[in-house]
């Protein structure tokens, strides 16, 4: 029932169609209230709809086909979660002001985001990814600020170039594909004369919105300055579709390209230890959680250059970037959800809260027991350099612990922006909702997801317990610097 | 039955002449209602009976020539004479709302036009010079006559002037006449034709043609004689103003057309042919730059005929030393710019009256606000305008296409540009006065409106020459009719 | 004179029936006039879509005579006529019912109606023309018929935008009938013909069919704003909006791009245009035309003057498209004569409603308008984003398909003009979007009036809404049958089967 067309198209048109709820002004009450409701359907097309199902819609476009398979599953669970979520929280966050717009800007996101998970032919996912970045940008300048209005046009700037890449190159691989099919392009691509410019043009085209070092300059202006639970979305979901995109597109499995494994690799570990370096120096607890994505992204590029550079790992590589992504994704909206927070007054209750703000923080440094800690171990396994025939491949396992150090470092200056910014007050019950329920599937929920088939099985608990030390570590050791820098900081007063 | 239609057609003009002759305007408007009803009866049955059986030769009285009087009735001719009747017919009627009874002198307005008319009919259908001239004449004398009427000081001198000119283009013509009787002992044209087809050309012979022609140019206004006919025309009245661009210079350019045809392939030249053409392409292009400089309404649209007339001598060149399929071609294409351009410029000129009357002003600029108060004779001018551009789908665009055709396929290449530049500038002057009309700066109506009829016969006469570029096909094949001498004496 | 002989004529006398009885009408007479001017246009759209459906099934409706020795008079419905008469058919309903709001109370409406019925019957003429004689003819009709809309407010401004018009429109004309009387002179009467007379053809004759080719694209050109012969296009747009709309979307820049189609398709055929090496110039003309247009738009403060220039850059596509001589560039250029159109109407309706409800002319006082008129704003954002080229909307349509055609023959470089000016296109219309939607409101609107409950006038309103919701259509269900680009496969299809 969930994979048939109408549910499937329904997952998809709510958002859509819900902006008609922006007819009336008397209507944006309820419209605000819709927000949790909208991603419903596409979460439980996600959970109960199995993978591996297609739905053929050949009026559409140039012919469209949409679908889930295993990889895009993860992508929708994470994606119709996070925005639920974020929906629920957005309930208590909005203010009156503009409230319309924001609703319709929102819902129009949601439905590109999803789209793109869903489409399965170029035409269709084209669409929706533009859509999402076009509507996103109604999220992010949603303040009015300055400040915002400068983020929104450096995005839409870098956006519009992104997009016309991947266009440039979606044009050639499929007119060398001879289909309009996403499936089709890797094959050709993988074969092409220009294979260099076409995966160029992906790669970069994409990488904008995976924050790429170098495509990355947007990022830390936009994701802080949107409404925070806008913020949560576009560096929990929308930054993945840019992953997406590289994994529906490049020519993996089909060649194995190691020089594009090592140009990938360094650009990756650019973004994992550049993007923490730089977050260490913001002062605004958003801005230091936007630099802490681009830092994750590059430990997620790095998978990626493993993957490009030898086509049999491929499958099992990618599983572990769905696992990792489910798991950075919750992580990462929850800690964004979390600056909006108020902290209340009575002490056990503050320290509570400190508790649950740290936690997903934790979890994305890789601590025993969260997932995070699954996503590393997992990482790690895949990531052997035994098995990976590229030069650089030596290097991966340093590289994935110095992001853990890095990751954690940010994590420590996060919660010490967060804490010399924090209020004290109370929060809304939409707020506290959100906000719970995110932490919640960060932290819980996550276990109980379908995670992705390809994932190597292992009685993961137990092997956590076995590497807890290699996983603590590196927490340890930037919890010392942590303290090291505290301690001057102080001083310095 | 052609016998009959024959006799009213020669007859009712010179009775009718004679008639309004002996009463007042009131009066002679209403007897020349009945005549304009006759005569358009039987040119219009002419015309059929030409249509369905072809043309004939008509000897009046039955006397052969040199004695008698030879008529070719063909199907150019009958068409002429259709035209005129429709022409005159739309001027009559216009003439008598449009004339004010109560001066005296414009009662003899009814019976020059009724001597004008047969002018024209005799130029039509005259078969030999002598007649020929005679008709010519008779017209010369009764446009005249017409601008006079005009009343002014002004009217008066350009009407001597008018006379001075059509004297001596007589005086020219009448020399070659003479020369070319000399020479054969006949005035028959087709008798002219047959001489110079079996004998030796003398040399010399060519100066008569020359002097006719010359006369005729002088008559038609060809450029550099052009000076008289822009005063004539614009100070005249409205209705005479139409009668004369539209019919007028017509006659004495169908006498050149036609020694040009017979005599032009022993007598002309490839230099006379190029010059007379080189001389209609500067009239073109001059006359249409002038009517873009005028500032009286009238003056633009006389100025026009200047440059209009010019587009008919391109005939001579392409129909000299080109094959018969070419000739035919431009021939076709003039006789398509002679039929729209008569009913075009009178369209033109009886609405330029009505603005005239309406704005109180003969100049361009007052016609601000005309558009939007006076859209009907606006739009017949405009109409008219859009024939006299060449622009389709009227009688002129049919007419440049036929002669940019002609001129491609006889290699004269050069007549193109005369062809496109002559459309482009009087599309400057027709848009310049359509420009001033759209100025929106008044939101009264002050004008004087006109009644509908007035304004309906411009209209006629503009659709008319629209619908001619549609119909081009069909009016031109009764033209191109076989002719059979002798028949229906 | 069966039925089907009479059908195009119908079509075409449904309006310029219309035309004469509004130029009959009193001033007074504004419920009649739209009634009349209504059902005129609901006539016409019945009419075409029963030939569109005809032409489908393959029957033919010609209407031909000789109307001057050697040249015929045709009217002809065959399945590329049909996409641009029903694109006028359908835009002229949509049009008329606008200006109809948008001309309330003004004077000249008489007038106004009149002609612009007869610049809808010269459009109707130019899509069902059957040859180049015919063509021409109502291509000049065009010119006349539009000048009084172009001049209509009678503003020395718009007077002297008109006559500029004139100039350009009018020696264009020219040129096109020297180049139309030669050819003739030269081949004979040709009727348009799928695939083109030219296949092959005497070698000799290459040199002077070279020459005629160039001046009949230059005389159309002057019309379809080929750069450098564009300059009178965004002078004209001080006519009244939905002159302008027409303008630009349907009639006279249409009117030269649709001539050049059927230039290069059925007068010369794709191939014998190529064998001959026309088309690498016109490609080029048409891709500096979408470069230039793109980028003087960026630089204009007046909405309307950026659209205008937006437009020189936009038809170009249609040329480009044509000059990629593989059967997806054509149907990407020939799509575009439909989608552009729908775009751009869109955007001139909305433009039009900011300055007659707000009495907004420039990009900067549009601050905040999307809160006052949110209605017409989203429909100019649709138009804005189609006409970038974002997906689903038309535009995209159009730019894929080119630019898959460009890459099938090998014409890399096309795919960079259409990225270029698609980020051009996005330099000068999201700024607009930007200050519709997130910009405050920080002055009052220059002339502002009310309509009770809704934004605007319900005339003015419901035309760009409609036009928008096309324009997603043609672009999300573009695979479906009758939609403008499976109606352009099919002609494409046709063209190519002979």
């Amino acid at each position: 029932m969930f994979a048939s067309a109408p549910f499937v198209l329904l997952a998809v048109l709510l958002p859509l169609v819900s902006v008609l709820l922006a007819l009336r002004t008397s209507w944006q009450q309820a419209y605000r209230y819709c927000l949790p409701i909208l991603p419903m359907p596409a979460l439980l097309v996600g959970l109960l709809a199995g993978s591996d199902w297609g739905l053929e819609l050949p009026g559409l476009l140039l012919g469209g086909l949409w679908g889930v398979d295993e990889l895009r599953r993860v992508f929708l669970l994470l994606t119709a979660a996070l925005w639920l979520t974020c929906g629920v929280f957005a309930i208590g966050y909005l203010k009156d002001h503009n409230l319309r717009r924001f609703c319709v800007f929102w819902a129009l996101t949601l439905a590109g985001n999803l789209g793109l998970v869903m489409a399965q032919d170029v035409a269709s996912f084209y669409s929706f990814f533009a859509l999402m970045t076009f509507a996103g940008y109604g999220l992010v300048v949603h303040e009015g600020t300055e400040q915002a209005n400068r983020a929104g046009r450096v995005y839409l700037a870098m956006a519009v170039v992104g997009e016309m890449a991947i266009l440039a190159g979606l044009l050639m691989a499929v007119q060398l594909a001879g289909s309009g099919l996403l499936m089709d392009l890797p094959a050709a691509i993988a074969v092409a004369d220009r294979r260099w410019l076409i995966m160029l043009l992906l790669l970069a085209g994409f990488g904008v919105k995976a924050g790429l070092p170098l495509l990355h300059f947007w990022l830390p202006l936009a994701h802080p300055v949107a409404p925070t639970p806008a913020s949560a979305v576009l560096s929990g979901a929308m930054i993945k579709a840019g992953l997406l995109g590289w994994l529906v597109t490049l020519p993996f499995g089909e060649v194995s390209l190691p020089a594009w494994g090592d140009a990938l690799v360094m650009v990756g570990a650019v973004g994992a230890l550049g993007g923490a370096a730089l977050g260490l120096l913001q002062a605004r607890p958003k801005a230091v959680l936007a630099y802490s994505s681009i830092s994750q992204m590059g430990l997620m590029t790095l998978m990626v250059a493993a993957a490009l550079a030898s086509s049999e790992h491929s499958v099992v590589i990618f599983a572990v970037v769905a696992l990792y992504v489910l798991h950075h994704g919750l992580a990462k909206g929850s800690l964004f959800l979390s600056t909006a927070m108020a902290l209340p007054p009575g002490r056990w209750q503050r320290w509570a809260m400190w508790l649950f703000i740290a936690l997903p923080g934790l979890a994305l440094a890789g601590l025993p027991f969260t997932s995070g800690a699954m996503a590393k171990l997992a990482m790690k396994d895949v990531l052997k350099p035994s098995g990976l025939g590229f030069t650089l491949a030596a290097y991966l396992p340093a590289l994935m612990t110095a992001g853990a150090i890095a990751t954690m470092l940010l994590i420590w200056r996060f919660l010490w922006a967060f804490g010399a910014d924090a209020r004290t007050g109370t929060n809304s019950p939409g707020l506290w909702l959100g906000w719970a329920s995110a932490t919640v599937s960060s932290l819980l929920l996550f276990w109980w997801l379908p995670l992705p088939p390809g994932l190597p099985v292992k009685p993961w608990f137990a092997v956590m317990q076995a590497q807890a030390w290699s996983l603590l570590w590196p927490v340890l050791v930037a919890t010392l610097l942590a303290g090291v820098a505290w301690q001057i900081a102080q001083r310095r007063k | 039955m052609t016998l009959g239609l024959m006799a009213g057609l020669l007859f009712t003009p010179l009775a009718w002449a004679v008639l309004t002759l002996l009463v007042d305007f009131r009066k002679g408007r209403v007897v020349t209602w009945l005549g304009m009803a006759v005569q358009m009866l039987v040119s219009l049955g002419l015309w059929a009976v030409v249509a369905s059986d072809g043309g004939f030769l008509y000897l009046l009285g039955g006397w052969q020539a040199p004695l008698g009087i030879e008529l070719r009735v063909d199907g150019l001719a009958v068409t002429f004479v259709l035209l005129t009747a429709v022409v005159a017919a739309a001027c009559g009627w216009h003439a008598s709302i449009y004339l004010d009874p109560d001066k005296a002198w414009h009662r003899y307005f009814w019976p020059l036009f009724w001597f004008l008319w047969a002018g024209l009919n005799a130029v039509w259908l005259g078969g030999d010079l002598f007649n020929l001239y005679v008709g010519l004449e008779l017209i010369s004398l009764a446009a005249v006559g017409l601008v006079a009427l005009g009343g002014q000081a002004d009217a008066l001198r350009a009407a001597i002037r008018y006379l001075m000119a059509a004297l001596l283009g007589s005086l020219a013509y009448l020399l070659g006449v003479a020369l070319i009787y000399g020479q054969f002992g006949t005035l028959s044209l087709a008798g002219v034709t047959a001489l110079l087809n079996s004998a030796e050309v003398p040399a010399g012979l060519s100066f008569a043609l020359v002097l006719m022609l010359l006369g005729l140019a002088l008559k038609t206004a060809l450029f550099p004689m052009h000076g008289w006919l822009p005063p004539a025309h614009g100070i005249a009245k409205s209705p005479v103003s139409a009668l004369l661009s539209a019919l007028v210079v017509k006659a004495s350019f169908y006498i050149a057309a036609r020694l040009w045809l017979d005599l032009g392939g022993h007598l002309g030249s490839y230099a006379l042919a190029q010059l007379i053409g080189a001389l209609g392409g500067i009239a073109v292009i001059w006359g249409s730059w002038l009517a873009f400089r005028q500032v009286k309404l009238k003056q633009v649209v006389a100025y026009s005929s200047v440059a209009q007339i010019g587009y008919l001598f391109l005939l001579f060149p392409l129909t000299w030393g080109v094959s018969d399929a070419i000739s035919l071609q431009a021939q076709q294409g003039i006789t398509l710019q002679v039929i729209s351009h008569a009913l075009a410029k009178a369209a033109m000129f009886l609405s330029a009256g009505n603005l005239i009357m309406s704005v109180g002003s003969n100049r361009v600029d007052a016609l601000a606000g005309v558009s939007r108060f006076l859209p009907f004779s606006l739009f017949s001018f405009g109409l008219a305008g859009v024939s006299l551009m060449g622009l389709p789908p009227t009688g002129g665009f049919a007419a440049k296409w036929l002669l940019l055709q002609a001129s491609l396929a006889s290699g004269q290449w050069w007549w193109l540009g005369v062809l496109l530049a002559g459309g482009l500038l009087s599309a400057a002057y027709v848009f310049r006065v359509y420009q001033a009309s759209f100025i929106d700066d008044t939101d009264i109506d002050h004008f004087f409106h006109p009644s509908r009829s007035l304004e309906v016969i411009p209209m006629i006469l503009a659709l008319l020459s629209l619908g001619l570029g549609l119909m081009a096909e069909p009016v031109l094949s009764v033209m191109s009719l076989p002719f059979e001498a002798g028949r229906g004496q | 004179m069966t039925l089907s002989t009479l059908m195009p004529v119908f079509a075409l006398l449904t309006s310029l029936l219309a035309s004469v009885v509004i130029f009959a009408l009193p001033e007074r007479g504004y419920r009649l006039r739209t009634v009349i001017n209504l059902a005129a246009a609901g006539l016409k759209i019945v009419l075409v879509g029963v030939m569109i459906w005809g032409v489908a099934q393959g029957r033919e409706y010609e209407f031909a005579f000789n109307m001057v020795p050697s040249a015929e008079f045709v009217l002809r419905a065959d399945a590329l006529s049909m996409l641009f008469a029903g694109l006028s058919a359908l835009l002229w309903l949509l049009t008329t019912i606008y200006a109809v709001g948008y001309l309330e109370d003004s004077p000249n409406r008489s007038r106004f109606f009149g002609f612009f019925s007869l610049c809808v019957a010269s459009t109707m003429g130019i899509a069902l023309a059957g040859n180049l004689f015919t063509f021409f003819l109502f291509y000049e009709m065009l010119t006349l018929s539009t000048y009084p809309l172009v001049v209509h407010r009678g503003t020395p401004k718009a007077l002297r935008a008109g006559r500029n018009y004139l100039v350009y429109t009018l020696t264009g004309g020219a040129v096109l009938l020297l180049a139309i009387a030669w050819l003739h002179g030269l081949v004979g009467d040709l009727r348009f013909q799928e695939g083109g007379h030219f296949a092959g053809v005497d070698p000799s004759l290459h040199g002077p069919l070279t020459i005629i080719f160039v001046l009949l694209i230059t005389g159309l050109g002057v019309k379809a704003a080929l750069v450098p012969l564009h300059g009178w296009l965004p002078q004209a747009m001080v006519a009244p909006a939905p002159v302008s709309a027409l303008l630009h979307a349907v009639a006279v820049v249409k009117a030269g791009a649709f001539g050049i189609i059927r230039v290069v398709f059925e007068v010369y055929g794709l191939e014998a245009a190529e064998a001959m090496g026309l088309l690498t110039g016109l490609a080029l003309v048409a891709a500096f035309t979408i470069i230039y247009g793109s980028t003087r738009a960026l630089y204009q403060i007046d909405l309307k003057r950026r659209l205008a220039f937006s437009t020189i850059s936009q038809v170009a596509y249609i040329v480009l498209g044509l000059c990629l001589f593989g059967p997806l560039g054509v149907t990407g250029g020939l799509v575009h004569l439909v989608h552009q159109g729908i775009m751009k109407i869109t955007l001139f309706f909305c433009a039009g409603n900011y300055a007659e409800t707000l009495g907004v002319h420039r990009i900067d006082e549009l601050d905040g308008a999307g809160k006052r008129m949110p209605g017409t704003s989203v429909a100019f954002t649709l138009g804005a984003f189609g006409m970038i080229g974002a997906p689903p909307l038309a535009g995209f349509i159009t730019k894929w398909t080119m630019g898959s055609g460009a890459l099938a023959v090998g014409m890399d470089w096309v795919v960079a003009v259409l990225v270029l000016s698609s980020l051009l296109n996005a330099a000068y219309f999201l700024p607009i979007v930007h200050r519709l939607w997130f910009a405050e409101q920080h002055q009052a609107w220059p002339h502002e009036r009310r309509w009770g409950r809704l934004e605007t006038s319900a005339w003015l309103l419901w035309p760009p809404l409609i036009t928008a919701v096309l324009m997603v259509l043609a672009g999300i269900l573009a695979n479906v049958p009758f939609s403008p680009l499976s109606w352009v496969e099919l002609i494409v299809a046709r063209e190519a089967a002979l």
